[in-house]
């Protein structure tokens, strides 16, 4: 097992009377990028600010690098590379200033990292931030991360505002720096596609409650959808290892980690399926859809 | 680094800090040319009565301008830390939190020092070629709180703008009206001079608590 470089033991957090989650465990591993997924208001950034040390949890901690969360010491913060949701930079900096003003805090500042992606932007290294376009902005703010080389990075919702052709820069750029670079990533986004080329393991969130967390290979492996007709599907029941099933006029849609033959296996007795069942694998998107359903 | 920290404080309120240097001189020109159409107008003998036996002060007019250069350096200094939380930005350099707070506040209140100094500078030069040394030190006296209440008036409105609290901001504010009433007690020429050592503590009293309130976003206080 590799040494963990975040480590969060049950963390419990509520918003007035709103559980958004208890006991919530989970740590990354040094050179593994992990990607929270969940739809919106399950505690994405809720989890984010925690692990930054922006939020006090009710209960449980977080630890980075050994320390708790709630304060880093300067030599960890210099090791952290923190994206805000929003690409939120200081927008009254323009390109270059905001590259000298970053490089004074970090000893292993790559002003030809940051530069190499300005490069991209075809635009006046003059021109202030607050005048960019979000595309743009992503970009200033993915630069200074890589610039920073740190050895964790924190992403809350990178895709936030991006066109597509912008998301793919982004995702192409970090996956190849992290994965060369050896970085631990955890990242947040609610777009799963992009999500699916960049991670290695995923934490799929719904309210209250961690639904899946596995290395996304193993996942869509293991995590399918079945399509068959059945006499009864209103016996289906759907916390026995059954995820989200839906019958419309006796065609029956499911999701499950069993495989097709324990499947059979499991539904032979009272549901009465009346065709073969049909087995499909599954985009990491429609897996997020079969573990936590459309609404 | 902390080079750095006060170069993003200065890119904030550069802007500001030379207007306000700009209004400052404008206010004091327009108050010298009044002064000086007075002495045309009156004659330098009634305006020595009026200074010395009525008790007027004559630059009366400048008594709201250094609170609202206070409020205003505050504001462009801290609520573009507040949009979008970009705080968490700063929060983030490689420093304690500790001296990232105490670094810009400290960088706004000798910028405020800065500016009102040079007001001052202009104003009794002025007075010194003018007037006997006994009034300017009088005057000096008068300035003094409302220039302090400029200072208590950035601590305070930095402290409401790191709030997180939207029902605390009211709070505070109503906290900073009333302390800020113990500037202006009274406009009477050289009514604070036993008390002014006392007074010049409550900005610098009041400055930490914008750390407070940046203690309070760091564990996610929120309305």
């Amino acid at each position: 097992m590799q040494q963990a470089i975040v480590e969060c033991k049950n963390l419990t957090h509520y918003y007035g009377k709103r559980c958004i989650y208890e006991n919530l465990n989970f740590e990354i591993p040094k050179g593994r990028i992990l990607g929270l997924l969940g739809k919106n208001g399950t505690g994405k950034t809720t989890t984010i600010n925690i692990l930054n040390g922006y939020l006090q949890p009710r209960s449980g901690e977080c630890l980075m690098f050994g320390e708790s969360s709630a304060n880093l010491s300067p030599e960890t913060k210099q090791k952290v590379g923190l994206l805000i949701e929003g690409h939120v930079q200081y927008s009254f900096m323009n390109i270059s200033e905001i590259e000298k003003f970053y490089s004074a805090f970090y000893p292993k500042w790559r002003k030809d990292a940051y530069y190499e992606l300005m490069k991209l932007l075809k635009i006046d290294p003059k021109q202030k931030i607050s005048r960019m376009s979000c595309g743009q902005r992503s970009q200033v703010a993915l630069g200074l991360i890589l610039a920073q080389d740190p050895e964790l990075l924190i992403l809350d919702d990178f895709s936030m505002g991006l066109d597509p052709g912008y998301r793919m820069l982004f995702v192409d750029y970090l996956s190849e720096y992290a994965k060369a670079e050896n970085k631990t990533v955890f990242v947040t986004s609610h777009i799963i596609q992009d999500m699916e080329r960049l991670i290695d393991d995923c934490l799929i969130m719904d309210y209250g409650r961690i639904v899946m967390q596995k290395p996304v290979s193993e996942l869509l492996e293991s995590f399918k959808r079945y399509r068959f007709t059945c006499e009864k599907p209103e016996l289906l029941d759907n916390s026995n290892h059954i995820y989200n099933s839906v019958s419309i006029k006796g065609k029956t849609e499911l999701y499950s980690l069993l495989s097709k033959n324990e499947l059979e296996k499991l539904l032979s007795g009272n549901v009465k399926v009346t065709n073969s069942i049909q087995e499909e694998s599954l985009s990491l998107e429609e897996a997020f859809i079969g573990l936590t359903g459309k609404y | 680094m902390i080079k750095a920290l006060l170069f993003k404080e200065w890119k904030k309120t550069k802007w500001f800090a030379i207007g306000a240097f700009i209004a400052g001189v404008i206010l004091l020109t327009y108050l010298f040319l009044k002064l000086g159409r007075s002495f045309r107008m009156v004659g330098l003998e009634h305006l020595w009565d009026v200074i010395v036996n009525r008790d007027q002060f004559l630059f009366r007019d400048l008594k709201f301008f250094p609170p609202a250069v206070g409020f205003c350096l505050a504001l462009a200094q801290f609520v573009p830390e507040m949009v979008q939380k970009r705080i968490k930005l700063s929060l983030h350099l490689p420093l304690s939190n500790r001296k990232i707070v105490f670094t810009m506040l400290g960088f706004g209140m000798t910028l405020l020092m800065i500016i009102f100094a040079m007001h001052l500078l202009i104003l009794l030069t002025f007075s010194g070629i003018y007037f006997p040394v006994e009034i300017t030190a009088s005057m000096i006296y008068t300035l003094l709180p409302w220039y302090i209440a400029g200072l208590a008036a950035y601590a305070m409105m930095s402290w409401i703008c790191l709030e997180p609290s939207w029902k605390r901001r009211i709070f505070n504010t109503l906290i900073m009206f009333a302390s800020l009433q113990l500037f202006y007690l009274t406009d009477f020429p050289g009514a604070y001079s036993f008390v002014v050592l006392s007074v010049v503590i409550i900005p610098f009293y009041v400055l930490p608590f914008g750390y407070l309130s940046v203690q309070r976003f760091k564990v996610g206080i929120q309305d």
